[in-house]
């Protein structure tokens, strides 16, 4: 029903006959899966046999919520009775083990299905509960890697992105509450910063992975107790990076917000949080604003025709002007330049350069 | 807004193809419940209710508000409704946030809630019921929402909490400022949200961020230069948007771009002409319907969001939609009482 990326000649053809009757054939036995399992679900009929029915069915479509649901019925069920005896109905382990399996094969499938990363972060909160703390913290572990898998096919992938946050933040949280301490948290922190210069320099198109850095620069930061002169080399590499970048491809967005992330930790008014140098004075803001002036404009004389450039000189001749009225860096004139350029390069945003230069007075 | 000469005058003189197919349109959505001797059909059951409001929804923005049969909508809906008071998505599934949602969208629309117990015994106090399902899926902690009693949260379920219970006059049933604040976490450096603090800015949650702010009466939270400038930058040079820096143009993204930017209003930082034709040629002329982008298979879900767009954007002939509720305006007004 929400189609993305589907030709449409591969699904208007006239089906022959034949077609039509397997395609019947086909909802006929979809249709009988689907009662027989849900006439199960409706007797609590939470055995291991129903279990592979569901397997079947989510096989067929994991989009199907409900089935997600009684899964997870059925599965409560059976862990809550593997603690005796009968093991027939296998121990809570291997029925763990075999869900990680499934839900794996199913999202190298579907990766952007909702209802199988839930199933996913239930799961592993589950084997937490069933199997301890320190087995749960090796599952959490593997995850990482799972979610590397995922992004390396995919490295875009919203759902992998916010589940690894989230399997990150579950890693601390046990690290917190056992003996590992402070050392692993604190490696934690280093290797997803490391992941994201892995991935931006694999492809610095990458935003997914710019904006992650820029969430975990802070913490960073605060584990490594960084004092002011740490944080100030920090902020130094961040720009070489990203300035590298901009001159390696000017016409990638993601780079500029990038850029203009670094910009906003340097304005008096971002939030001391996230800060990245925290006792700046003006006059050392107005070096970096020059600093970054002078290197966007030298790029200028060979992409005169990249609009991202205007921008960001408009960016940061606004930033300048909120901490030092007066400059001879550069004038009125050039800043009306710059929006000229603006709106000869982007037509399709004209209305917000009009906006703009209206807000500037210019 | 500076837009509404834009488009107008443009499509004029634009080619025939570039016409909207209004006719198309509507068989083709009233089509979508014969198919069952398509798989798909069956496949897609997970998605019923909410393509009944996405159909409805299109089919009154279109101007043929009764081309789907009144009784048979709201019999349907009965049929999806739950003890607790929540619907799923078609009878037989679980109850949840999203279907929940559509279903009081549903109601609103057809302006059914004072007639309901002619639909089902005890109609009115079981569908009364829901509000009291929607506020339970607060937590009380963070003030976000659950989607169901499986506990899966993100700002999409909480907007729908807002969105649902202020089209029935229930919003002190939640703790709004804890919602908000809950939103208020979720911005990014760019001035735009994602699912959940510390998630990527995505224009999907953007629209779902503004849209509970703005019922909130709460946009002052709104940083609306740098917002509305990365959300200007969704437009790619076809006309159409992306929901995130670097990803292709998807005619969804039209609305939740675009719905975002006329909360702000700052729907005049795009070109609207060029957007429209992009949804045009989304069209899928022959057989009704609109897709992705240009020549792929329509779904309904992409033919409500294709035509809230255009009515947006003022298209000719098209019934003014709500940004924030996606649906018509004079249902809102209604409900809303402005």
């Amino acid at each position: 029903m929400a189609s993305h990326g589907v030709s449409r000649s591969s699904g208007t053809a006239v089906r022959t006959e034949e077609a039509r009757q397997k395609e019947l054939q086909q909802i006929a036995a979809y249709k009988d899966l689907t009662n027989v399992v849900n006439k199960k679900i409706a007797e609590k009929e939470y055995t291991l046999d129903v279990l592979g029915l569901v397997t079947k069915l989510l096989n067929e479509n994991p989009e199907y919520y409900t089935i997600w649901n009684h899964r997870r019925r059925i599965l409560s069920a059976l862990f809550a009775g593997s603690t005796a005896e009968n093991d027939s109905n296998g121990s809570a382990e291997q029925l763990i083990q075999d869900d990680i399996l499934l839900t794996f094969a199913l999202l190298r499938k579907f990766p952007k299905c909702y209802w199988i990363w839930n199933h996913r972060d239930w799961l592993l909160n589950k084997a937490e509960s069933e199997l301890g703390a320190d087995t749960g913290r090796q599952l959490w572990a593997g995850e990482l890697q799972i979610v590397s898998k995922m992004l390396h096919v995919d490295s875009r992938n919203f759902h992998a992105w916010s589940y690894r946050r989230f399997v990150v933040q579950q890693l601390k949280r046990l690290a917190s509450t056992t003996h590992a301490q402070t050392m692993s948290t604190k490696t934690l922190t280093e290797s997803e910063f490391d992941y994201t210069t892995k991935m931006i320099k694999t492809n610095l198109s990458n935003f997914s992975a710019w904006h992650n850095r820029s969430k975990l620069i802070p913490l960073l930061l605060d584990e490594r107790n960084a004092d002011s002169t740490a944080r100030r080399t920090l902020l130094a590499s961040e720009l070489d990076l990203i300035c590298e970048a901009i001159n390696t491809d000017p016409f990638d967005q993601s780079i500029w917000f990038y850029h203009q992330y670094l910009m906003s930790t340097l304005s008096p008014n971002c939030p001391p949080s996230d800060q990245i140098v925290q006792d700046l004075s003006n006059s050392e803001r107005q070096k970096y604003y020059e600093h970054e002036m002078e290197y966007i404009r030298e790029i200028l004389d060979d992409e005169a025709d990249c609009k991202w450039i205007y921008e960001a000189l408009l960016f940061l001749a606004r930033a300048y002007l909120e901490v030092e009225a007066g400059t001879k860096l550069f004038t009125t004139k050039d800043m009306r330049a710059w929006l000229d350029e603006l709106n000869r390069l982007d037509p399709l945003r004209r209305g917000r350069w009009r906006d703009l230069a209206d807000r500037l007075n210019i | 807004m500076s837009l509404v000469s834009g488009p107008g005058r443009a499509m004029s003189s634009m080619p025939s193809e570039l016409k909207l197919c209004v006719e198309k349109h509507v068989s083709y959505i009233q089509s979508l419940d014969t198919r069952k001797d398509e798989l798909e059909y069956w496949l897609t059951e997970h998605l019923r209710l909410n393509g009944l409001y996405w159909g409805l929804t299109a089919l009154h923005l279109l101007g043929h508000p009764e081309a789907l049969p009144r009784a048979g909508i709201l019999e349907f809906l009965f049929s999806c409704l739950h003890e607790n008071g929540g619907f799923g998505a078609a009878p037989g599934h679980d109850p949840h946030m999203l279907y929940t949602v559509s279903a009081v969208q549903i109601l609103a629309t057809l302006d059914a809630f004072d007639d309901l117990d002619s639909y089902a015994i005890d109609g009115r106090q079981k569908v009364a019921q829901c509000r009291s399902y929607i506020a339970s899926l607060q937590d009380p902690e963070s003030g976000t929402f659950a989607g169901d009693e499986w506990g899966e949260k993100d700002t999409r379920f909480l907007y729908g909490a807002l969105n649902a219970l202020s089209l029935m006059g229930f919003m002190h049933l939640v703790d709004v400022d804890k919602a908000v604040q809950h939103v208020h976490s979720c911005v990014n450096f760019d001035g735009a949200y994602g699912t959940s603090p510390g998630a990527e800015s995505h224009s999907g949650q953007v629209f779902t961020c503004l849209g509970a702010l703005t019922i909130a009466g709460r946009l002052d939270l709104v940083d609306r230069e740098k917002l509305g400038a990365w959300l200007s930058e969704r437009q790619l040079k076809s006309g159409g948007l992306n929901g995130r820096p670097e990803k292709t143009e998807d005619v969804c993204y039209s609305w939740w771009v675009m719905s975002s930017l006329a909360m702000i209003e700052k729907l005049h930082w795009i070109d609207g002409e060029k957007l429209a034709s992009f949804i045009l040629q989304c069209q899928d002329s022959e057989h009704g319907g609109l897709a992705d982008s240009p020549g792929n298979m329509v779904d309904v879900f992409h033919t409500v969001f294709g035509l809230a767009g255009l009515s947006l954007l003022k298209y000719p002939g098209l019934v003014e939609v709500d940004p924030v509720y996606c649906m018509p305006r004079e249902v809102t007004r209604r409900c809303l009482g402005k």
